[in-house]
């Protein structure tokens, strides 16, 4: 479509021409079909048994004989099985990492968004600038300070002087859902001050002028006036910072550490994926579950994920 | 206690649920009472669900009332600070009453809380009382002489409170985890250094006054700097512990008496000046807890990795650039040496061949048009296909962690975002456009772990013996087996890749007689793989091996492990992933282009494809700017698909993971900050051209 001239050409006949017209529909469709069949053909050994899944590829599902073949085995197997738990117990360990992770930071957010769009101070616009731009951080740079602070508290010796002060107690954070939280949150909160900036922002101005004029003041107006007319954009947010952090996997792997009674599901995965042999039959179903609730969440708010990540990155 | 405690917690989050759910089915506006009980019903079932999970896992009860419970009381804190100082404007009294109480009440937590002072709870009682009638005087005495009065007397009366009750004894007390020394708190006094850095304080300020050119009285800029340098001198030089109760009363009463002071001495503000105290006020009221989470999670860590990246792996001792140049030094991270297999590369010859064509029809082209050199997306692909596989084919020679790393970068950035804009385009208008998009947009919601484990099962490779039940390696033999068995089907394969590569020689020659040289020299190129395909299809292409006694077996790729390869099939998997985020932006981008736009251009006699690359392509440069950067620092970082397929092995490590091995795995905190500090300095191009951007947007 893209590549050809809309006229048809003088020297391209008639009926190439329109071959070539129904092209893009077709590769559009291969190319959705490529892009389906990893995901189809995990959904579709997961319900196969051990035996099935070794004797031949997802595919002949078609041609065997089901009674035989399809169990729900492996769903069964994979959330009890193992010293830890089970799956289950690894997700009921994202959703409590997860659910936090995403509440805790767009309160913050908001504060930080409402106040940057519409509390004039000194140096507003410089500070916005500095804080979105650490967007760009890796969170590498973080990971090996954050362990020490969550494992050991937070020391400041005075050069010179040779005073320690303890600026952030030892509270033993370290393998416990909380530390993996309060990283989630700060990573979160450039991105998250961002998306909400660029929303309330562009809420018009009159309403405002008028609530100011009525005697409201910031405190009355953030709660009354701003944070009901950006339920759209704390909704976009929210539903990618949940998927985002439902799905991480290198924050949780490292500020859990050996505590594997608290890993979310992804670890556990990962873990499975690395202990070859046996268990591999399992691990279709494992991968299976661990993505069912982004997957559900992703379809039944994809309107507002979308928009998110529209407002995220196009306006910037 | 706690029991109670985490009911209350766990039913004030169902209802919490309850409250967001109905907000969210509220969220129309039509408010009827069905819809309210349908919300309360859900919002009451998402909070028994939660409860129950977290209930159900033991400790996890303790932690989540835990954090609830502080969440609470820091909303409960934001929530009194915003009504504090609403207080400013009209009540001024009440505000420096409880301004005046809190700040005392801090200070004297803080001691209790170190368990520096003996009596804690009545002590800070006292103090608190004492702060709130300080702050009522100050609040409403006008007079300069009284008010100097009341700040000293207040202060130095908190002063003396404190160091009445500060404790001489050292403690020793043993806890599981081992015996611990409490550090003892009377200061060993000493009156020079005191002196010198009171006045050094005192002078900073007068230089600071200087600078400035403020018209402040003298004594109010010179206190500040008097009065930290005092402090410093009273309780952070001196050993502490050693002193007298005397030097204690002197340290403490000496801080609070200059604090007093400074208070004391400023008159009350007007009307206006409160209005501008609360406003001020409240930005930061509303910003600190979000740039608080900031410094302590992204900029001071920042910092502190810096610092380690400079010191042993214990992060103790100074040792230069060692770090640095162990990493550069090594050659699993950074190799040259294959530099001249680039040469011998096959690869890197079609794909110099192919710039060298594409170029020469695009200056054809640019003849035809007027322009030196003109690609049009015949020309112009060609071009950059070439350079693609000589990219390869460099990053195929060149081994080590950083160059996985940039070819990472240069595959999945481009690929997935040229992908992403194609589709964006084939689906544009086309019938079941969002269901295509869908389902090309649904692995951004699956995690890179199980994206992983999905592609591990499409590369599966099992012994030869077996058959196989990876989808690609049963092609792949599929193929061997086709090639080599001179049947019907192989006959088909043959003529019809040569048939295709005939129609598209046909239409390559229609469309160069008829002007459009891009799509010929497009259509051109295009026939060559599918003559090569038959070609290799005749030789023998696909999945198996001669073996030397002449027997023929099947071959499997082992995709994770064939270096330097395997990288790609890495690369796959991202690009499996990230292609719906593009092509979601360049959709919405392409369908927000003004229809007049390119109509006005059809009008002129632009073609479909001038459309697209002169009006659509400019129209959206911004937003393939914006979607490149974000890739670019994403796949900068890629870890979870490398740690999961192959951990770094067989040639496949790239930085984040080898920074986790270093740091996480062989606790070498030194060498893994040095790497992280490699990974930040990577994108922080990127940083500067985001900030730039914003700044632009901003002005």
């Amino acid at each position: 479509m893209t590549t050809l001239s809309s006229t048809g050409g003088p020297g391209l006949g008639k009926r190439t021409y329109a071959f070539l017209r129904s092209i893009p529909t077709w590769v559009l469709w291969i190319l959705v079909l490529l892009w389906t069949i990893p995901s189809l053909g995990l959904l579709v050994n997961s319900f196969r048994t051990r035996n099935a899944q070794r004797a031949s590829g997802w595919w002949a599902v078609v041609v065997e004989n089901w009674s035989e073949t399809l169990t729900l085995e492996n769903y069964a197997d994979i959330l009890s099985a193992g010293a830890q738990g089970g799956l289950w117990r690894a997700l009921l360990n994202s959703l409590a990492i997860a659910l936090p992770a995403t509440v805790i930071p767009i309160a913050f957010a908001a504060f930080a968004a409402y106040a940057f769009a519409w509390i004039d101070f000194k140096g507003r616009e410089w500070l916005f600038i500095a804080t979105v731009s650490l967007l760009a951080i890796p969170a590498q740079m973080s990971l090996i300070p954050l362990l020490q602070l969550y494992s050991g508290g937070g020391h400041l010796t005075i050069p010179i002087l040779e005073k320690t002060l303890t600026l952030f107690p030892d509270l033993d954070l370290a393998g416990r859902h909380v530390s993996v939280w309060l990283t989630h949150t700060g990573f979160a909160l450039p991105f998250a001050i961002f998306l909400l900036h660029n929303y309330i922002s562009g809420l018009p101005k009159d309403i405002f002028e008028s609530a100011v004029i009525d005697g409201a003041d910031h405190f009355k107006i953030f709660w009354r006036l701003v944070i009901p007319l950006s339920v759209p954009v704390l909704a976009a947010f929210a539903i990618f910072q949940f998927l985002w952090t439902y799905n991480d996997y290198l924050i949780a792997v490292t500020m859990l550490g050996g505590a594997g009674q608290n890993f979310p599901a992804t670890a556990r995965i990962a873990a499975l994926a690395g202990e070859f042999g046996q268990a591999e039959h399992l691990l279709t179903a494992g991968a299976f579950l661990s993505t069912l609730l982004p997957i559900i969440v992703f379809f039944a708010l994809q309107r507002f994920f979308v928009k998110g990540i529209l407002a995220g990155s196009v306006k910037g | 206690m706690v029991g109670v405690l985490s009911v209350a917690v766990n039913l004030l989050m169902a209802l919490g649920m309850a409250g967001g759910a109905g907000l969210w089915i509220d969220r129309t506006g039509r408010r009827s009472r069905t819809r309210r009980i349908i919300a309360v019903v859900v919002g009451a079932g998402l909070g028994a669900l939660t409860w129950w999970g977290i209930t159900s896992v033991d400790k996890l009860e303790t932690t989540a009332t835990g954090v609830v419970v502080s969440i609470l009381a820091s909303g409960l804190i934001f929530v009194a600070a915003n009504k504090l100082f609403d207080l400013a404007p009209d009540r001024w009294a009440v505000f420096t009453t409880l301004v005046g109480a809190a700040c005392s009440f801090t200070g004297f937590a803080m001691l209790w809380g170190n368990r520096v002072i003996d009596g804690p709870v009545l002590r800070t009682v006292v103090a608190t009382a004492l702060g709130a009638a300080a702050g009522y005087l100050l609040g409403t005495v006008e007079r300069p002489g009284p008010r100097l009065a009341i700040g000293t007397g207040a202060g130095a009366a908190l002063g003396a409170l404190a160091a009445s009750g500060m404790r001489a004894v050292i403690l020793v007390f043993e806890l599981e985890q081992g015996t611990f020394e409490l550090w003892p708190v009377l200061p060993d006094l000493r009156y020079v250094p005191l002196a010198i850095l009171t006045l050094a304080g005192a002078g900073a300020g007068l230089v600071v006054r200087l600078l400035r050119r403020r018209e402040t009285p003298l004594l109010r800029s010179l206190m500040p700097g008097a009065i930290l340098g005092y402090a410093v001198g009273a309780w952070l030089v001196p050993d502490l512990g050693l002193g007298t109760r005397t030097d204690a009363y002197v340290a403490a009463i000496g801080v609070g008496l200059g604090i007093g002071a400074l208070v004391g001495l400023k008159p009350i503000p007007d009307h206006n000046a409160r209005g501008q105290i609360e406003g001020s006020a409240r930005a930061y009221i509303f910003l600190i807890p979000a740039l608080g989470f900031i410094a302590s999670t992204l900029i001071i860590p920042t910092l502190r990795t810096l610092f380690l990246s400079f010191h042993d792996a214990r992060g103790q001792e100074y040792v230069g650039f060692v770090n640095y140049r162990d990493v550069f030094g090594s050659p699993n991270i950074f190799n040259l040496e294959g530099w001249a297999g680039i040469f011998g590369s096959k690869l890197f010859w079609v794909g110099a061949v192919l710039i060298l064509f594409g170029m020469g029809v695009s200056v054809v082209l640019g003849r035809q048009s007027g322009y030196r050199i003109s690609f049009s997306p015949g020309s112009g692909g060609i071009a950059a296909l070439g350079a693609m596989l000589a990219l390869f084919a460099v990053f195929a020679a060149m081994r080590g962690t950083l160059f996985n790393n940039l070819w990472w970068v240069v595959t999945v950035t481009v690929i997935s975002t040229t992908a992403g804009l194609a589709i964006a385009v084939l689906a544009d208008r086309s019938k079941g456009e969002s269901i295509a998009k869908s389902l090309i947009f649904m692995p951004m919601a699956i995690s890179f772990v199980g994206a992983g484990v999905i592609w591990r099962f499409m590369y599966l490779a099992r012994d030869v013996s077996k058959p196989q039940t990876g989808v690609i390696n049963t092609f792949w033999v599929g193929l061997g087996n086709l090639s080599l068995s001179r049947g019907p089907g192989f006959w088909i394969a043959v003529v019809l890749s040569l048939g295709l590569a005939a129609l598209m020689v046909r239409l390559a020659l229609r469309a160069w007689r008829v002007g459009e040289r891009g799509i010929g020299a497009g259509a051109a190129v295009c026939a060559l793989p599918l003559v090569w395909f038959a070609y290799a299809l005749w030789r023998g292409v696909g999945g198996f091996e001669v073996r030397d006694n002449g027997d023929v077996v099947a071959s499997t790729i082992q995709f994770a492990q064939q270096a330097p390869f395997n990288n790609v099939w890495l690369m796959l998997v991202l690009i499996w992933i990230q292609t719906g985020f593009t092509m979601v932006i360049f959709s919405a981008a392409i369908k927000a282009v003004p229809s007049e736009l390119i109509e006005a251009a059809r009008v002129d006699g632009a073609s479909e494809s001038q459309a697209f690359w002169r009006v659509i392509i400019p129209q959206i440069a911004p937003t393939i700017g914006v979607v490149i950067t974000t890739l670019i620092v994403l796949v900068m970082k890629v870890f979870d698909i490398v740690k999961v397929m192959t951990n770094g092995n067989f040639g496949t490590q790239v930085i984040a993971n080898e920074m986790w091995q270093r740091a996480f795995t062989e606790l070498n905190f030194g060498l893994g900050s040095a790497l992280a500090v490699v990974l930040f300095i990577a994108v922080l191009p990127i940083l500067f051209l985001n900030i730039r951007r914003m700044q632009k947007a901003a002005s």
